[in-house]
């Protein structure tokens, strides 16, 4: 009888058992796979799923919340030089007023009216404090030209800088830093040629139009009006490097978006699900799953004995 | 004549019926883990009479439908897949332990860190940014403790499983030893004695899949058990064996010889490979990538100043050594001033200035940081879970090629034996209407007579 198997491979029902279920098996966690994929959008799931892949997709993410970091840094930093422009405008404007006021004492002689004097020494009285609190401008509490030294005042009430350090920057890009302020003595000079002190530029005008003799007037409309001159442009050098910085910031701005994008996008190629080929693939496998689910209902009941009555 | 032709007519209802009786025990047995199918052996009996006619037939034996090979094939392939599996196991649980690539992964984590550094510096005299860098240091160390902690748990119930295996093994060993004492008393006898080797057959698939022995069979019916050259059964004798050593250097030893054995296979060879190198080795790059980071962040502390204008080499924010020793320096947790966020020692600026707050922000993906450190641990890992899923994959069929072998030899096959059952029951009716026949016969002589 042993004979009969000798030829072809016996298929006991045991083996028929073991085939069906080792399919089953592995059709299931195909399509378990796959549904993994679909439901989180992601082909890593976890890092043997693309060793390399992982390694990549975790650089890329620091690098893409690094680069957030940036363009929050440059729009902080933007935030800081817009305040600073709109505000250095207003000090050109502010000094504007004070040289038409010593330009008017130069026209005319003005030394038996002390009254007129007394008004114009008031008006460039009055542009001082108006600077001095100008130079206290803050931006979210933090005095913007007070440099590190101080956090909420650049200059007291006298005009003394009260400040110190230099101005802060901010990371915009890797190693860039870019100063989002300037410091009061660079903007304000000091002593005698600085505009805000008590020995300044502007106290001393105050003080010659207060004097009100012919040498004081002069001296008022010549050595003080070129003083103030030097010092407006100084005012309006740093009022440029202001604007020039506030535009790099937008620009590196940009360019840490940009960044962030296109690290985005690499991360969203290396990971993202293809959910077309995807759902085809998921659809085959149920399929597959199916016929193995048909054929372990068939096969299974299929035997001689059936038939044997 | 009547007399012989009734004798031969009996003897073939006789030897038709132990066949059946086999056919039942094989139909019965056919789900039976270990089950070898049996045959009747059918031999025609040499007559005495002159002419030449038999003596009809007789069953000189039960046997197995048997082949050592195979068995022996199958054996070792279900021992090499039983070791991929049980390391597969523990890997993937190592895997977890990572949740990665992922928002609540350490290496997301490490992002937020560094990132919160630029906080400071946009605010330096602000006390939240300054709690946020610590709320998040506090948070990867727990991190860090945590992945340490679960690998550990990894390592101890590993070697939890190592030690039920040996136990359990040693029981089979013995079992082994005892079925070999009987099989061979049973041979002796001159019976055979397939049902206590079913019972062995299946204590060393068993064994096979725990620690990877293999059968020698000897001429008696016995056989010799070893695992890769040891000997742990012969004949009627067992030995037992044992895990010793720590983490690094486990490894079982047979107690009679004391020899170690090098074990290549089964669940227990998987395990002892976790136990010995992967999960050791997961671990001191855990514990490599936590230093780095200490160093890393403590390092650039140093260089910079307090908001007291105090050097920060006198205030490191990660204490502690080892991913699982990694903690936050309490000073600088209740104190927040002691953050060296500064680049100048001078007075009043060392509040106000986030010059080092920047300088360590930037320190995210540094090559020697710990960012590349944790990743190429992640990778490490990943490739490591990826090969050895590649090879429970090709072991498994290859484990299942040798089964299918091996049941096409052992299996029983159920249609197989419906033919045979017909077979026997229409030799048997055969006989049945001869002896009737025969009778009938008689009736016509006695009658005739």
């Amino acid at each position: 009888m042993s004979d009969v198997m000798g030829t072809a491979i016996s298929y006991t029902p045991q083996i028929i058992a073991q085939q069906l279920i080792s399919g089953l098996n592995s059709d299931q966690a195909a399509q378990a796979t796959l549904e993994q994929q679909l439901s989180t959008g992601d082909m890593i799931n976890k890092p043997s799923d693309n060793p390399a892949g992982a390694a990549d997709l975790m650089q890329l993410n620091a690098s893409m919340v690094r680069s957030q970091q940036y363009a929050a840094n440059a729009s902080d930093g933007s935030g800081w030089l817009s305040l600073g422009n709109s505000t250095m405008n207003q000090i050109l404007s502010a000094l504007q007023q004070a040289r038409q006021a010593v330009l008017s004492v130069s026209g005319a002689n003005l030394s038996n009216q002390p009254g007129a004097l007394q008004g114009l020494a008031q008006q460039v009285s009055s542009v001082r404090q108006e600077l001095i609190s100008l130079s206290n401008t803050n931006y979210g509490g933090q005095a913007i030209f007070a440099g590190t030294g101080n956090v909420t005042n650049a200059y007291d009430q006298n005009g003394n800088y009260v400040g110190g350090g230099s101005a802060p920057t901010r990371t915009v890009a890797p190693g860039v830093q870019v100063a989002v302020g300037v410091t009061g003595d660079q903007v304000f000079g000091s002593g005698t040629t600085g505009l805000l002190g008590s020995t300044g530029v502007l106290a001393q005008i105050v003080q010659d139009l207060q004097t009100g003799t012919t040498a004081s007037l002069n001296s008022a409309a010549t050595t003080d009006l070129q003083a103030l001159d030097n010092a407006t442009t100084t005012v309006t050098s740093q009022a440029a490097q202001m604007g020039a910085n506030y535009q790099r910031m937008q620009t590196f701005a940009q360019q840490a978006t940009n960044t962030e994008q296109a690290l985005q996008a690499q991360m969203t190629g290396l990971d993202s699900t293809n959910v077309a080929q995807v759902s085809t693939q998921l659809t085959e496998a149920q399929q597959s799953y199916q016929s193995a689910l048909w054929a372990t209902s068939q096969l299974s009941q299929e035997s001689l004995v059936q038939f044997l009555g | 004549m009547g007399d012989l032709a009734l004798n031969i007519a009996a003897s073939g209802l006789n030897a038709q019926q132990t066949a059946m009786d086999t056919i039942s025990e094989n139909l019965t047995n056919a789900n039976t883990p270990g089950y070898i199918s049996e045959a009747a052996q059918l031999t025609a009996n040499p007559g005495g009479d002159l002419l030449g006619v038999g003596d009809g037939v007789r069953v000189v034996g039960v046997t197995q439908n048997t082949d050592g090979l195979l068995i022996t094939n199958a054996q070792q392939s279900r021992a090499v897949l039983s070791q991929s599996t049980s390391l597969q196991q523990v890997l993937q649980g190592a895997e977890s332990v990572f949740p990665e690539p992922g928002s609540s992964g350490i290496s997301a984590d490490l992002a937020s860190f560094w990132q919160a550094w630029d906080g400071i510096s946009q605010d330096p005299s602000n006390p939240a940014p300054r709690t946020q860098v610590v709320d998040l240091a506090q948070n990867l160390a727990s991190d860090f403790q945590q992945a340490a902690e679960q690998l550990g748990n990894l390592q101890s119930n590993a070697q939890a499983q190592v030690s039920s295996q040996v136990a359990q093994a040693n029981t089979m060993l013995r079992q082994v030893a005892s079925l070999n004492t009987q099989i061979a008393a049973v041979n002796g006898s001159g019976s055979p004695a397939n049902a206590l080797i079913d019972q062995r057959n299946q204590l060393m698939n068993q064994l096979a899949s725990s620690i990877g022995a293999v059968g020698i069979p000897e001429p008696d019916g016995t056989i010799n058990v070893g695992v890769n050259g040891v000997t742990l059964v012969q004949g009627s004798w067992s030995d037992t064996i044992k895990a010793t050593g720590g983490v690094g250097s486990m490894s079982l030893v047979a107690q009679a010889s004391g020899v170690t054995i090098a074990s290549t296979g089964g669940e227990v060879a998987g395990q002892l490979a976790a136990i010995n190198q992967y999960l050791p080795a997961y671990q001191a790059q855990l514990d490599a990538t936590a230093n780095n980071l200490s160093s890393t962040v403590n390092g650039q502390l140093a260089a910079g100043f307090t908001a007291t204008g105090a050097s920060g080499s006198g205030y490191p924010l990660f204490q502690g050594s080892g991913a699982a020793g990694l903690t936050v320096n309490a000073a600088v947790v209740s104190n927040t001033q002691l953050i060296a966020a500064s680049s100048t020692a001078t007075l009043p600026d060392a509040t106000n200035n986030g010059g080092n707050a920047q300088a360590m922000a930037e320190l995210f993906n540094a090559p020697t940081g710990p960012d590349l450190q944790y990743q190429s641990l992640i990778q490490g890992l990943g490739s490591q879970v990826q090969a050895v899923n590649n090879q429970v994959q090709a072991q498994t069929s290859v484990a299942n090629a040798a089964q299918q072998n091996l049941q096409a030899i052992i299996g029983v096959n159920t249609n197989d034996q419906m033919v045979q059952m017909l077979t026997f029951q229409q030799a048997f009716q055969a006989s049945a209407k001869l002896i009737s026949t025969v009778d009938t016969m008689m009736q016509a002589l006695i009658q005739a007579s």
